[in-house]
């Protein structure tokens, strides 16, 4: 069982149940995703209402408040990630360096779920009866998602993957495969290899609130399949911005120079 | 087999490279607060800079570079550009020293001369993996 936390909260509503009444919906009668969104908080209301205080990221207006847990942490209270012994291992290396290995660092694309978890960057979805898109402001990144249709057959392995939905009855059910093993799932060090088949749904709740519910298969580097519970919370009002990584990334450089100086990042 | 090659020495290549690990860079045991005049502010990503002379008991000056938020986000927290901290501005910084001891920092929060307060950059310790690794660790 998943617990609650700031940033990847557990749900108490099964993922297929249906989304309630007052949800937007969309001229071919399915539950309308379209909007900004904020992943990893389940407060209501505007970008500025809902950060004030806490902060997603330490963004907050109350100093004395704890931040919520970024993307490369694990929400307190969470299981454990299902990794294989030997795999576990690799993860916790990452972990001990402080997560000096991730990929981000060097402006590569976050992956799934993660991208979609994130919480300091907005994302916004743009639904059409035959397709859905998903842009991200982090790494200015997209998906394109075709429902109804099925992977195409010469794919290349992509940070993103290749994505396709179907509706199932008012939660957009999106199938992802074609994964490079160069992004993390969710978390400091957890990668996965290109064998990563990944299920999310979507679910609507009411006008403010999507459930996200995601499973990442790998049977080369975990003993079974790892589920996270989510939430997608509108931020009406807010716009996705550039987010060129490329512009000044001096921290790698920092890294290599701190490295070589002898200064102790390590845990250990 | 190019093409998996290819993925494996890029894989490599990034192992010791990383910007997004504050807490690597930066050390949470060791706060600094210093009071100086902003001397250049870059607004870029992945992440923004600004370059403060801070002067010393005896009077002499060094320059000290922060480190925080990019644009986006600076913008989402309350700053606009080139309108709320300007070159010549005197600032107080609360951070975090760089691991190396030098004059360079994480910028959290900087207060202006008029008393208002705004973040620059996330909490110590931010993204560095958390309290706990992601995996269960076994004794």
């Amino acid at each position: 069982m998943i617990s609650m936390s700031a940033s990847v909260p557990a749900q108490t509503k099964g993922p297929a149940k249906a989304a309630s009444k007052n949800v937007p919906r969309a001229s071919d009668g399915k539950p309308d995703l379209t909007g900004v969104w904020q992943g990893g908080s389940t407060r209501r209301g505007t970008w500025e209402e809902a950060n004030t205080g806490l902060g997603v990221g330490g963004t907050g207006t109350d100093p004395t408040a704890p931040a919520a847990p970024s993307s490369n942490d694990r929400p307190a209270g969470r299981e454990g990630a299902p990794y294989q012994p030997w795999a576990a291992q690799k993860v916790l290396e990452s972990y001990n360096k402080r997560a000096i290995d991730d990929p981000t660092s060097r402006c590569l694309p976050s992956g799934i779920p993660r991208i979609v978890i994130l919480g300091l960057f907005p994302q916004q979805i743009i639904q059409t009866p035959k397709q859905i898109v998903m842009l991200y402001e982090y790494m200015n990144v997209f998906r394109v998602i075709p429902l109804n249709a099925k992977h195409p057959d010469d794919l290349i392995p992509a940070y993103m993957g290749n994505s396709v939905g179907r509706w199932e009855g008012d939660t957009l059910v999106v199938d992802v495969t074609g994964f490079n093993d160069k992004t993390w799932l969710s978390g400091t060090g957890t990668f996965h290899s290109e064998e990563l088949h990944i299920t999310e749904r979507f679910t609507r709740v009411d006008k403010d609130q999507i459930n996200y519910d995601v499973t990442m298969e790998d049977p080369k580097v975990l003993t079974k399949p790892w589920t996270l519970h989510s939430t997608l919370m509108l931020r009406e009002g807010t716009r996705l911005q550039e987010y060129v990584c490329a512009e000044n990334n001096l921290d790698p450089g920092n890294f290599e120079q701190l490295l070589k100086d002898g200064a102790k990042i390590s845990r250990q | 087999m190019a093409i998996r090659i290819a993925l494996l020495l890029s894989f490599l290549a990034t192992a010791l490279l990383a910007h997004h690990s504050f807490g690597a860079e930066y050390d949470a045991t060791k706060p600094v607060t210093i009071t100086g005049v902003i001397t250049k502010i870059d607004w870029t990503n992945p992440h923004s800079y600004f370059f403060l002379d801070v002067k010393d008991d005896k009077g002499k000056v060094a320059n000290w570079k922060l480190e925080g938020y990019p644009p986006s986000v600076l913008s989402r927290t309350g700053w606009k550009k080139d309108v709320t901290m300007k070159v010549g501005d005197t600032v107080t910084v609360f951070g975090w020293h760089a691991r190396d001891g030098s004059n360079w920092a994480h910028s959290r929060e900087v207060t202006f001369a008029n008393g208002k307060k705004l973040f620059f950059g996330p909490p110590a310790g931010t993204g560095d993996g958390g309290a706990q690794p992601a995996v269960e660790v076994s004794k």
